[in-house]
């Protein structure tokens, strides 16, 4: 049969070609859409989108930053300040991001399932609860999938700090993470010690084992193996990109001096490059005692390096192609522990979304006076996902076939939450 | 179901396909009941076999198999120039009495029970008492039921009683206990029916509930070190698991009620009432712990073993089919359910009924499955699969670490440049274990790791094997005056236990000539070479 697949596609199409097979309660992967006749960046209605995830590790809290309650029992100590949108207010200890607010909706009514860490990092990666039989793809897999460069040298799902863990799921190896430290940094055995012309001899010298290997032998492992070697070559031809050391005495100076600053303007520089996905991982926002120490110096961290790629996004024309969504696990407790602490809660929080696919300068959704309960338009983990799957130009309907399942990419019963898509 | 099944039982025996097990045991080998049952479900399914391996294909992948390590050189020409056509049983039978079989199913077991990390924390992280105790089961090949009833009779202290150490992993965890023995010697799984009543399956919650009964009473006392933390593990009279209903109806507050131990899909444990007044012992810094004048886990280690259990010999017999042929037939391997039915059923009761007929000797069972033709089959062919359904063409699995770490050593003949006396080097295998441990997700798909390649690529822990240094290959091959061919032949036939392609005969001879570079250089990137390709990397 033929299909306008390109070369590479079509490689990786036959490699991980796997039999449908449902056993028992647990589905067996065939690498999800791989067998689709289109190529795959074709399915979606946009092209070359970017999404940078900043992950509040821990779970942020909505009262002290999004959705303040000052003068309630529930309010804490921090003081709201208007924005350069009329009637928004954030943290005092937000002012930069202040000024960039007409970039961001704020969604207030979030109400998810999952209210402790593991649970709550895999369903805000993946969008869906947990399952036992499904290993969904996290955000960034899918992301890569659809606006990913198969031949790009670069990483198309780049994690920063080790938060997400669902990995590629049923997408299979060719969407796994790559991950990197919290600054920034690569990964151990990094810098190779052959020079480049032994590494040039040495890997011809092992293209001819496995041409010789692969004529004969079919299975997919060997082919994930060869994958992962000319990802891991591929990346040294361009490791140079991470390392910021050159840029970052200047770049500190507005991004603020600090790892996740550091990894806000590393994120900047690989979506400007052409990665898809980037995650910047923010620690640590779980402050069951202390909350306000926690989250003051954890916004002094957060509002110069966020505002200021919000800002570099945009100057480089970059902004309306990047969707930047700020999230954690979990949202924290309106009330006050007698630790000064926030506990974990899920039933009324706050998320926000800024640049590429969505509006800028609104609120959407509603908590109560003390921000107990969601007054309107609660949204979901599902529904949240589907947003940004439409935002990107991705239907949340797409599916992929898990053993005899279709599975969608957000939840069959999730709404895109379409007020805030633009 | 059952008189369909039967009827299939009839029409299969009457074809000659097979004999009941009794009249079959004495007049053939198992290995050949394996081979037809496998051959009759490819013409059923219109399935193309795989042709036989060559002896090179055979030979790394029996040494891999039974001993965790390739062949050397001198091993690897030996058999391949060997015209006995038995050569094939009569390495097997060298290799099933080789010290080394112990201690690679030892291996196996202690990887199945415990994976990479397992719970318990730092008691749990070394096993040297446990491992030594299995490697001995497997040097006596003592009988599988009798070391499981030893394992789930277990007490005493960690750091003196093998055993001990599996019940470590479960300290005041009975539900992780009755999941863990369901799994792992009944083949089952209760995850699902720990929340609500399974959504497939048969099990109920009360069923999982009355598994964990039996590990309710359990209790441990942590001891040691900060260089071995040792468990003190042992049993009360009292202590009940409650329960209290599905998670969906929890309220805070809400106690549950206690439930009677009982065995999974049998009967509720019948146990003597607790005498009136009866005050169990104090644990809270017991140095020892008496035993009760009734044991629910000896109860449970009875009821697992026994012959009439419906899951024991299945469960093992689908484990260890699957260790050598990739594969359960019942898949996944721990997954025994009606829902989830074997590929080749009378295959399976077969090999269940003759294993437990041959009294669990698992080193029966493997002698059988290496000789038969299906494991000897060729790893080449169309199918994509790491370990294919109808058991066409040999599977595909990824060394483990230690594996590698052995055959990186063999293949390099790294140990030749230890002094004798010196300790044997560690070679990074903290790196190994973190790069290498783990290689499959949760489904048994092989998952490739960027970080392993940059291991390979850039650590000097591969490095210090490949680089020539006296007595090592790399150092054999850089000064050796023979023929330039023949350095290539020997670098392949150590390494990767075969002769070289003409192709690659001729490509590695030119890059080792290549001028104006040192011939240790060239041999590092030879060696090199051979060590990340696929062909290394896998027992195919």
């Amino acid at each position: 049969m033929k299909s306008p697949c390109r070369v590479r596609e079509h490689l990786s199409r036959r490699a991980f070609l796997k039999a449908s097979l449902s056993v028992g309660g647990a589905a067996v992967a065939n690498w999800g859409g791989l067998f689709n006749s289109t190529s795959i960046a074709a399915e979606a209605k946009k092209q070359g989108m970017r999404c940078i995830l900043l992950w509040m590790n821990g779970g942020a809290s909505q009262i002290d930053t999004f959705d303040m309650k000052p003068g309630r029992p529930t309010g804490g100590p921090f003081r709201p300040i208007s924005t350069n949108v009329t009637g928004t207010q954030v943290c005092e200890y937000l002012p930069k991001l202040a000024q960039q607010t007409d970039k961001l909706a704020i969604i207030r009514s979030m109400v998810t399932s999952e209210p402790d860490h593991p649970g709550g990092i895999t369903s805000m990666h993946i969008g869906y609860r947990p399952e036992v039989t499904i290993a969904h793809p996290e955000l960034g897999a899918v992301i890569a999938k659809y606006h990913g460069k198969p031949d790009a040298d670069l990483p198309t799902f780049i994690r920063m700090g080790p938060t997400g863990n669902g990995g590629a799921g049923f997408l299979g190896p060719e969407y796994q993470p790559f991950s990197i430290g919290r600054d920034g940094r690569l990964p151990q055995f990094s810098d190779p010690y052959a020079s480049a012309e032994s590494e040039q001899r040495r890997g011809d010298l092992l293209r001819v084992i496995e041409d010789g290997f692969t004529q004969e032998n079919k299975a997919d492992p060997f082919g994930a193996h060869r994958l992962a070697k000319e990802k891991a070559w591929k990346l040294l031809k361009s490791k140079g990109i991470f390392d910021v050391t050159k840029d970052w005495p200047k770049a500190k100076e507005r991004y603020g001096d600090s790892d996740f600053g550091r990894g806000c303007f590393l994120a900047r520089k690989l979506v400007e490059a052409g990665v898809p996905f980037v995650e910047v991982g923010h620690d640590n926002y779980d402050s069951h005692a202390d909350n306000f120490v926690c989250h003051k110096a954890n916004m002094n961290q957060l509002d110069p390096a966020w505002s200021t790629l919000l800002l570099d996004l945009q100057e480089r024309g970059l902004l309306e192609k990047t969707l930047v969504v700020w999230m954690g696990e979990v949202g924290r407790t309106p009330y006050i522990n007698n630790r000064a602490g926030r506990d974990h809660y899920i039933r009324a929080w706050s998320i926000v979304l800024a640049g590429g696919g969505v509006k800028g300068g609104l609120t959407y959704g509603e908590t109560d006076i003390d921000g107990k309960t969601v007054k309107d338009k609660p949204v979901t983990e599902g529904d949240l996902f589907a947003t940004i799957y439409s935002a990107l130009g991705i239907s949340p309907r797409t599916k992929h076939m898990v053993g005899t399942r279709p599975i969608t990419v957000a939840p069959e019963r999730s709404v895109a939450v379409t007020d805030i898509l633009s | 179901m059952f008189s369909l099944r039967h009827l299939l039982l009839l029409s299969a025996a009457s074809l000659g396909l097979f004999l009941p097990a009794s009249v079959r045991a004495d007049e053939k080998p198992f290995r050949q009941t394996i081979d037809q049952e496998i051959r009759a479900a490819w013409q059923r399914e219109n399935v193309k076999p795989a042709p036989r391996s060559s002896d090179a294909e055979f030979l790394r992948r029996i040494y891999l198999d039974l001993v965790g390590n390739i062949p050397t050189y001198e091993e690897t020409q030996q058999f391949l120039q060997d015209a006995d056509e038995h050569k094939r049983a009569k390495l097997i039978d060298r290799l099933l009495d080789d010290p080394r079989f112990a201690r690679q199913q030892a291996a196996y077991w202690d990887l199945t029970i415990f994976g990479r990390s397992p719970p318990g924390g730092e008691v749990t992280r070394r096993r040297d008492v446990f491992q030594k105790w299995l490697e001995d089961k497997f040097a006596k090949n003592e009988p599988y039921d009798v070391w499981v009833k030893e394992i789930l009779n277990a007490e005493g202290s960690t750091a003196e009683v093998g055993p001990a150490m599996f019940y470590a992993q479960f300290r005041n965890q009975p539900e992780e206990a009755a999941m863990a023995v369901s799994r792992l010697f009944l083949g089952t799984q209760l995850q699902c029916a720990r929340c609500h009543d399974h959504p497939f399956d048969k099990w109920q919650q009360l069923d999982f509930y009355g598994m964990a009964g039996f590990f309710a009473r359990l209790v441990f006392v942590e001891s040691g070190n900060a260089n071995q933390r040792v468990m003190l593990v042992g049993e009360k009279r009292t202590g009940e698991v409650m329960f209290s209903g599905p998670v969906t109806e929890q309220v805070p507050g809400k106690k549950g009620t206690p439930v009677k131990a009982k065995f999974l899909g049998g009967t509720p444990l019948d146990e003597p009432a607790i005498p009136a007044g009866f005050k169990d012992f104090e644990i809270k810094g017991a140095k020892a712990i008496p035993k009760p004048d009734f044991s629910r886990k000896e109860k449970l280690a009875e009821w697992v073993v026994a012959p009439e259990n419906p899951y024991f010999a299945k469960a093992v017999a689908n484990r260890v089919w699957a260790q050598y042929m990739g594969r359960g037939l019942v898949h996944l391997v721990d997954n025994l359910s009606d829902k989830n039915p074997p590929s080749h059923p009378e295959l399976f009761d077969l090999l269940s009924q003759e294993l437990k007929a041959k009294k669990y000797d698992l080193k029966w069972l493997v002698r059988e499955l290496v000789n038969s033709e299906t494991y000897q089959l060729s790893g080449r062919g169309e199918s994509t699969d790491a370990a294919p359904r109808w058991f066409e063409r040999a599977r595909v699995r990824p060394l483990t670490a230690e594996e590698i770490m052995a055959s990186l050593r063999q293949a390099t003949l790294h140990d030749l440049t230890v002094k004798p006396g010196d300790k044997t080097p560690n070679v990074g295998s903290e790196y190994f274990m973190r790069y290498f441990g783990e290689p499959l997700n949760g489904r048994g798909d092989f998952q490739a790791s960027l970080n392993e390649h940059l291991f390979l690529n850039n650590s000097t822990n591969l490095r210090q094997m490949i680089q020539a240094k006296k007595g090592n290959l790399a150092d054999m091959l850089a000064t050796s005056k023979e023929p330039v061919e023949e350095r290539v032949e020997r670098l392949f036939l150590t390494a990767l236990n075969r002769q070289p392609r003409a192709v690659e005969k001729e490509r590695f001879a030119a890059h080792l000539n290549t001028a104006g570079q040192k011939p240790e250089v060239l041999v590092e990137e030879a060696i090199w070479a051979l060590l990340n390709s696929a062909e290394f990397r896998f027992n195919h």
